[in-house]
C-alpha cells in the first residue's frame, strides 16, 4: 500500500492548524498596525507645537492586548465561518439535490455509490449545479459529511467511464480528507470577500458626497485605513492559497486511478473539460480551490516555477493529462482521436408520446371497439367504468377495465387526478408526462407541444441523447436563413394560448417571445413560474441550433 | 537503575506489541467489511435478474436459450456456498449476462425500451460495484497477508491467531489490468 491513511490524517490536522494560526497572525498584525496608527495619530493631535511630535511604537502590554483581541476575533471568525459551511457554499453555488426521476441524475447517483464502494464504503452525497459549464467539486466538513457536485454540462457531455473517473477524482479528495482544508479555507475566504465587497460598494456609494461635507484629516485617515485593510486582506487571501497545494490535484488524480483503474478516461475527461467553458463568471467562481479544474483561465496555474508552485491552486492541465497518459501507456494523439469519435455516438430518435412509451387500450363502447386511447385520454372518456371491456393494444385478450392495473388505479383515484393533471394550452387535452433527454417533460399527444420547467430546459439543452431528423435540420436551416421577426422579444399580439397549465389558479397568461436573439425560436413563457411551452418541433429546433453552434472538442 | 531501564524497555516492547495487535485487528475488520460489501452487491444482482429476464422476454422470444441460461446461472449462484464455489458460480453468471446483452444489441426495440434501459443501467452499476468491492477486498486481503507474514508482526499474528485470507479471484480476459501509479 503506497498510501498510508494515518499519514494523510496527520497532514490534514496540521494544515488546518496552520490555517487557523495564520488567521490569528493576520488579525494580530492588522490590529497591531491599526493600534500603532491610532496611537501616533493621537500623538500628532496632542503635540503642541507639531514639531515636538516623536513617533512611538506600542508598549508590551498594548501588544499583548492586541494579541488577545486578535485571538478572540480569529476565534469568532473561525466559528462563524465553519458553522454550516457546507450548506453555505452549496447555496452560493446554487447546487440542487439529485432528482431520482431524472435518468442522468440516477446514473450519477449510481456512479457515486460505485466509487463509494471502491473506497470501502465512505458515504457520499451527490448534488448537481444547473449550468452548462463543465466542472466538478467536492466538499466535506469535520462531522464527516461529504458531498460531490457535478455541473449539468459535465453530466450531459461526458460518457459513463469519464464521469466515473471525475467522481473518482473528487472521491479521492474526500477520502484523503484534503477537501476539508479547502472547504474551510474557502469558507473563511467567502466571508472575507463578502465583507470586502460590502465595504468597497459602501465607499463607492457614500464616498463622493460625504468627503466634501465632512472633509478634514479624520476622514482621510479613515479612507486610507480602509484601503490599507483592503490591500492587506487581498494579499492575505492570495497567501491563503499557499495552504492549498497544487500537489493535491496530482495526488487526487493518482488516488482516482487507484480507485477506478481507468487513467485513460480521467485523461479524456480532463481534456474535454479543459477545452470547454469551465464556469468562469458563474456564481461561485472565486471558490476555485474546490473544483477539479480552475473555472477561470489562470496564467499562474498553467505555469511552473517557485511562485506558481506556491500560490496557484491547480497544476497545469497539460501536465496532469501527461501523467495520466503515462499511466495508461498512450500518447496525446490517441487521446485526441478517441475524444473526437465520442461526439458522433449513436443517437436515439426523438421519443413520441406514442406506443413505445405510453400503453394504449381499445375500449368497447356500446358494442363497438374504439380507440386506441392512452391513459390520459381514457381519463376523459365518457362511460368508462370498472366493468367496461378493454383490450390492451397488441394483445388479443379482452379484460374488464378493473383487471388492468393502470386503468384500475386511474378509476380509483377518480376525477381528482384528471383535474390535477395539466391540460395542453392549445388543445385542452391532458398532457402526458414522459422522459425526454433523461428529464421529465409534459407532452401533448395531440398537437406535439411540450411544457418544460425552466431549469429542465438548461438540462435538455446540454444533453445529447436524442438525434434529430432531417426535418428538424431543415426547419432550423430555414429559421437561420430568414432570421427575422420584425419586433423580436415580447410579441403580445399572437398570445393566443390558454393560461399557464402549471400555475395554480388564477392562472397567469403565457407570454409569446423568442428564446433569445441568437436563437430566434418562438416560445411561450409563463413569467410567474418560469415554465416554457414549445410548440411541435420548436424544442428540437432550439436544441439543434445550439448543438450546431457549440464547436466540437 | 538497570532494573528500571529493563522494566522501561519491557513496557515499550509490550506497548509496541499492543500497537501491532490493534493494527492487525483493524486490517482483519477491513477484510470482513470488504467481503460483506461484495456479498451485498452479489445479492443485489440476483434480485435484479428476474426483472431483466421478464422485460427482455417480451422482445426476444427467439432467444429462449440465452434467457434460460441466465436464469439457470442465477439459481446456481444463489445456491452456491463456500468461497470457491461462489466465485465459480458468480463468474459463470457474469458470462451469461454478458452474452445476453450482446444478443440484445440485435433488438433495437428492446434497447429503446425505457424500462430495459433502466435495468441495464442498474445492472451496469451493480457489475461495477461488484468489481470495485472485489478490488477493495483484494487490496485489504493483500495488506493483511503482507502484515501477517512480515517480521516482526508475524509473531504477534501467530499469538493472536491471525491468518492469511483468500483473494476473490476472477478468470476473465476482459479485466482491466492494474495501471502503474506514480506521482
Amino acid at each position: 500500500m503506497p498510501y498510508s491513511f494515518t499519514q494523510i490524517e496527520k497532514d490534514r490536522s496540521r494544515t488546518i492548524a496552520w490555517v487557523f494560526s495564520s488567521l490569528i497572525v493576520f488579525y494580530f498584525l492588522t490590529g497591531w498596525v491599526i493600534a500603532l496608527l491610532v496611537k501616533n495619530y493621537n500623538l500628532i493631535a496632542d503635540a503642541e507645537p507639531v514639531e515636538n511630535f516623536t513617533p512611538a511604537l506600542l508598549t508590551l502590554p498594548e501588544t499583548l492586548t492586541a494579541l488577545v483581541i486578535a485571538l478572540a476575533v480569529a476565534g469568532v471568525h473561525w466559528l462563524v465561518s465553519v458553522q454550516g459551511m457546507v450548506e453555505r457554499i452549496l447555496r452560493v453555488l446554487q447546487a440542487e439535490p439529485l432528482n431520482p426521476k431524472d435518468t442522468h441524475h440516477q446514473m450519477l447517483a449510481n456512479i457515486i455509490e460505485e466509487v463509494s464502494v471502491a473506497t470501502g464504503g465512505r458515504s457520499i452525497t451527490g448534488v448537481v449545479v444547473p449550468t452548462p459549464a463543465m466542472n466538478a467539486f467536492a466538499l466535506s466538513d469535520f462531522g464527516g459529511q461529504a458531498i460531490i457536485g457535478v455541473t449539468e454540462g459535465l453530466l450531459g457531455r461526458l460518457n459513463r467511464a469519464q464521469l466515473e473517473a471525475v467522481v473518482g477524482h473528487e472521491a479521492a479528495h474526500v477520502v484523503s480528507e484534503d477537501c476539508t482544508t479547502t472547504t474551510v479555507t474557502t469558507a473563511l475566504f467567502g466571508l472575507i470577500n463578502g465583507l470586502l465587497n460590502a465595504v468597497t460598494i459602501g465607499l463607492r456609494g457614500s464616498g463622493r458626497s460625504s468627503s466634501r461635507s465632512r472633509g478634514g484629516n479624520g476622514f482621510v485617515v479613515f479612507l486610507l485605513l480602509v484601503y490599507f485593510i483592503l490591500a492587506v486582506t487581498r494579499l492575505v487571501s492570495l497567501l491563503f492559497n499557499m495552504f492549498i497545494s497544487r500537489q493535491r490535484e496530482y495526488r487526487a488524480d493518482a488516488i482516482a486511478v487507484r480507485l477506478t483503474r481507468d487513467p485513460l478516461s480521467l485523461a479524456q475527461a480532463l481534456y474535454i473539460i479543459s477545452s470547454r467553458w469551465r464556469g468562469g463568471g458563474m456564481a461561485g467562481e472565486e471558490l476555485e480551490a474546490l473544483f477539479i479544474t480552475n473555472p477561470r483561465f489562470s496564467q499562474l496555474d498553467e505555469s511552473e516555477g517557485f511562485f506558481s508552485e506556491l500560490f496557484s491552486t491547480h497544476p497545469p492541465v497539460e501536465k496532469r493529462i501527461q501523467v495520466l497518459l503515462d499511466m495508461a501507456r498512450t500518447d496525446v494523439k490517441t487521446l485526441e482521436e478517441s475524444v473526437k469519435g465520442q461526439e458522433t455516438h449513436s443517437r436515439q430518435d426523438v421519443p413520441l408520446p406514442g406506443p413505445v412509451l405510453a400503453k394504449r387500450w381499445l375500449v368497447n363502447q356500446n358494442g363497438a371497439w374504439t380507440g386506441p386511447f392512452t391513459l390520459s385520454q381514457l381519463a376523459t372518456l365518457q362511460g368508462l367504468g370498472p366493468n367496461t371491456w378493454v383490450k390492451p393494444s397488441g394483445s388479443e385478450t379482452v379484460i374488464e377495465a378493473s383487471d388492468d392495473q393502470d386503468i384500475n388505479s386511474l378509476l380509483k383515484e377518480g376525477g381528482g387526478r384528471v383535474q390535477g393533471s395539466m391540460l395542453c394550452p392549445r388543445c385542452q387535452v391532458p398532457l402526458t408526462e414522459m422522459a425526454y433527454e433523461g428529464t421529465l417533460v409534459a407532452k401533448c399527444s395531440s398537437c406535439g407541444g411540450t411544457l418544460v420547467a425552466e431549469n429542465d430546459v438548461q438540462r435538455i439543452l446540454v444533453r445529447r441523447e436524442v438525434g434529430f431528423s432531417d426535418r428538424v435540420a431543415h426547419l432550423a436551416g430555414l429559421l437561420q436563413r430568414n432570421r427575422v421577426p420584425a419586433s423580436p422579444g415580447l410579441n403580445l399580439r399572437s398570445a393566443n394560448l390558454s393560461p399557464c397549465p402549471h400555475c395554480p389558479s388564477p392562472k397567469p397568461k403565457m407570454i409569446h417571445m423568442l428564446y433569445t436573439m441568437a436563437y430566434p425560436v418562438e416560445i411561450d413563457r409563463c413569467l410567474t413560474c418560469g415554465f416554457l411551452w414549445f410548440d411541435r418541433d420548436e424544442l428540437e429546433v432550439l436544441q439543434y441550433l445550439i448543438e450546431k453552434r457549440v464547436a466540437p472538442v | 537503575m538497570i532494573g528500571w531501564v529493563i522494566l522501561g524497555l519491557l513496557a515499550l516492547a509490550v506497548l509496541y506489541c499492543v500497537g501491532i495487535y490493534n493494527s492487525l485487528v483493524s486490517l482483519r475488520e477491513n477484510v470482513k467489511n470488504g467481503w460483506s460489501q461484495i456479498d451485498v452487491q452479489l445479492k443485489r444482482r440476483h434480485d435484479l435478474i428476474p426483472n431483466l429476464v421478464e422485460t427482455a422476454k417480451g422482445y426476444m422470444a427467439h432467444e429462449r436459450g440465452t434467457l434460460e441460461a441466465v436464469i439457470k446461472a442465477r439459481q446456481l449462484a444463489v445456491d452456491a456456498s463456500g468461497l470457491k464455489d461462489r466465485m465459480a458460480a458468480e463468474n459463470a453468471l457474469t458470462g451469461t449476462l454478458r452474452s445476453l446483452f450482446a444478443v440484445a444489441e440485435n433488438y433495437p426495440n428492446l434497447k429503446a425500451d425505457a424500462q430495459m434501459r433502466q435495468i441495464h443501467e442498474e445492472l451496469t452499476s451493480t457489475e461495477n460495484k461488484i468489481a470495485f468491492a472485489r478490488q477493495y477486498y483484494n487490496d485489504e486481503v493483500n495488506r493483511l497477508n503482507v502484515a501477517v507474514q512480515s517480521f516482526p508482526q508475524n509473531f504477534v499474528a501467530q499469538m493472536g491467531g491471525f491468518s492469511k485470507a483468500d483473494f476473490f479471484e476472477i478468470k476473465d480476459a476482459a479485466e482491466k489490468d492494474v495501471p502503474q501509479v506514480k506521482f
